[in-house]
């Protein structure tokens, strides 16, 4: 019996890795024929020798997010922002519970020792995904939901009332993501507005010179690349969804107190 | 002091944000800065209580020589206990969860001894007790049920080496 049991493994394995040799030879690999578009993109999204046409960022995808199709992602921005704002009034007139957390709550106090340390990594890596996003894969949304993983984790491990005990209220956040939305709006205005005060042509949503408008924003800071508007966006869209998420969670997972108001 | 205690955390932030980033260029250098300000700022009454211990000469030597020592000597004693175990067709087990006491102070040494103890294959800790300061550990082959015993079999080195990095 055991024999045939070894066998029977043995032949799975074998059988197993065969197919795998098999499959692998046919994996998808991306074709070297691009569609026109995607050549667009490529041959533009960072060439200094297409000055009118290109975004001045090597990393496309955030190019197209916030430049090529930036509007787009404004309104993505703005639902997202709505969606927030329905939450908290599903949980108007709900007053939370705000005691002080004891030892007694959340996980053991080996887990909370742990989160202590790796709560500030969290943030510095969400921090480093959110501020590189015009140059490598990332950028603002990305960066502000790996921030949002440290409030979930902290009322997790800590207690449900540990973030409003430590000052991190609804309110707070709330004020802290219309700054984000406030700080995108502004930004995607910024060269428009430039350009009605030195009455030269700008458009809304312009980001480095187009043919008939000379206005650039700063793109290039001591030979640090900043893709001009996408680093402003990337830096707002952070705050934003890292405060909206953190927002959210707070209404999600605080008890509500007994009495009403 | 709150700026003293957002130091230490400000420079782990730093760190963290150059060795995720890949880079030391001077983008990264004063964007790594603003951040680790910020999370230090954010976390200085969170992560550390007595920063003063990091500037101790005496504990870093410590917590060089632990970690060398964990896994050079205690990590690979372990595996191959443990491997032996696997392999051999008897698979001479014998389960059980064991209380295991403690004599530190601070929850950063607790967590090291708990986590080293976690870290090393066959022992896991299950559960603590931070009142009665025990641990109750699983143990893939009990030596000893006997509180004194288990420790001799399964912590005492480790908590030999935290007590004199974080107490």
């Amino acid at each position: 019996m055991k024999r045939v049991v070894s066998l029977a493994v043995l032949v799975t394995i074998v059988l197993g890795m065969s197919l795998l040799l098999a499959l692998s030879g046919q994996s998808f690999y991306p074709s070297e024929n691009l569609r026109w578009l995607a050549i667009v993109y490529l041959n533009t999204t960072y060439n200094p020798y297409l000055p009118d046409f290109t975004v001045r960022s090597p990393e496309s995808v955030t190019a197209i997010v916030w430049d090529y199709r930036g509007l787009d992602t404004l309104y993505e921005t703005t639902v997202f922002y709505l969606a927030i704002i329905a939450g908290l009034a599903l949980g108007r007139g709900v007053k939370r519970l705000n005691q002080k957390p004891t030892d007694e709550s959340g996980l053991s106090p080996i887990v909370k020792t742990v989160t202590k340390i790796t709560g500030p990594m969290i943030l510095a890596v969400a921090a480093s995904i959110g501020l590189h996003g015009h140059l490598t894969p990332g950028g603002g949304f990305q960066g502000g939901a790996t921030a949002a993983v440290v409030p979930v984790v902290f009322i997790v491990v800590f207690s449900s009332f540990y973030l409003l005990w430590k000052g991190v209220s609804s309110q707070r956040m709330l004020t802290l993501r219309s700054a984000g939305l406030i700080g995108i709006g502004l930004t995607s205005i910024s060269l428009f507005l430039a350009g009605l005060l030195l009455g030269l042509p700008s458009y809304v949503f312009q980001n480095i010179a187009k043919a008939g408008s000379p206005l650039s924003m700063p793109y290039d800071v001591h030979g640090a690349l900043l893709s001009g508007t996408l680093w402003w966006f990337n830096l707002f869209e952070f705050l934003a969804v890292s405060s909206g998420f953190t927002l959210a969670f707070i209404i999600l997972m605080t008890p509500e107190a007994e009495e009403k108001w | 002091m709150r700026a003293a205690r957002a130091i230490p955390v400000a420079l782990l932030a730093f760190v963290t944000y150059i060795v995720f980033s890949g880079s030391t260029s001077g983008y990264d250098l004063v964007t790594g800065l603003l951040v680790s300000v910020v999370v230090g700022a954010l976390f200085a009454n969170v992560t550390i209580e007595r920063p003063s211990k990091l500037l101790s000469p005496k504990r870093w030597y410590w917590a060089l020589r632990y970690a060398l020592r964990y896994f050079i000597v205690d990590e690979t004693k372990c595996h191959i206990d443990v491997a032996k175990r696997i392999l051999s067709p008897r698979m001479p087990v014998n389960p059980g969860i064991v209380v295991v006491p403690f004599d530190v102070e601070s929850d950063y040494a607790m967590t090291a001894i708990a986590n080293s103890i976690t870290n090393t294959p066959g022992t896991v800790v299950v559960e603590v007790d931070k009142k009665n300061k025990v641990f109750y550990v699983h143990w893939i082959d009990v030596a000893s049920i006997e509180p004194r015993e288990a420790k001799k079999g399964i912590s005492e080195t480790f908590e030999y080496y935290s007590k004199k990095v974080f107490d």
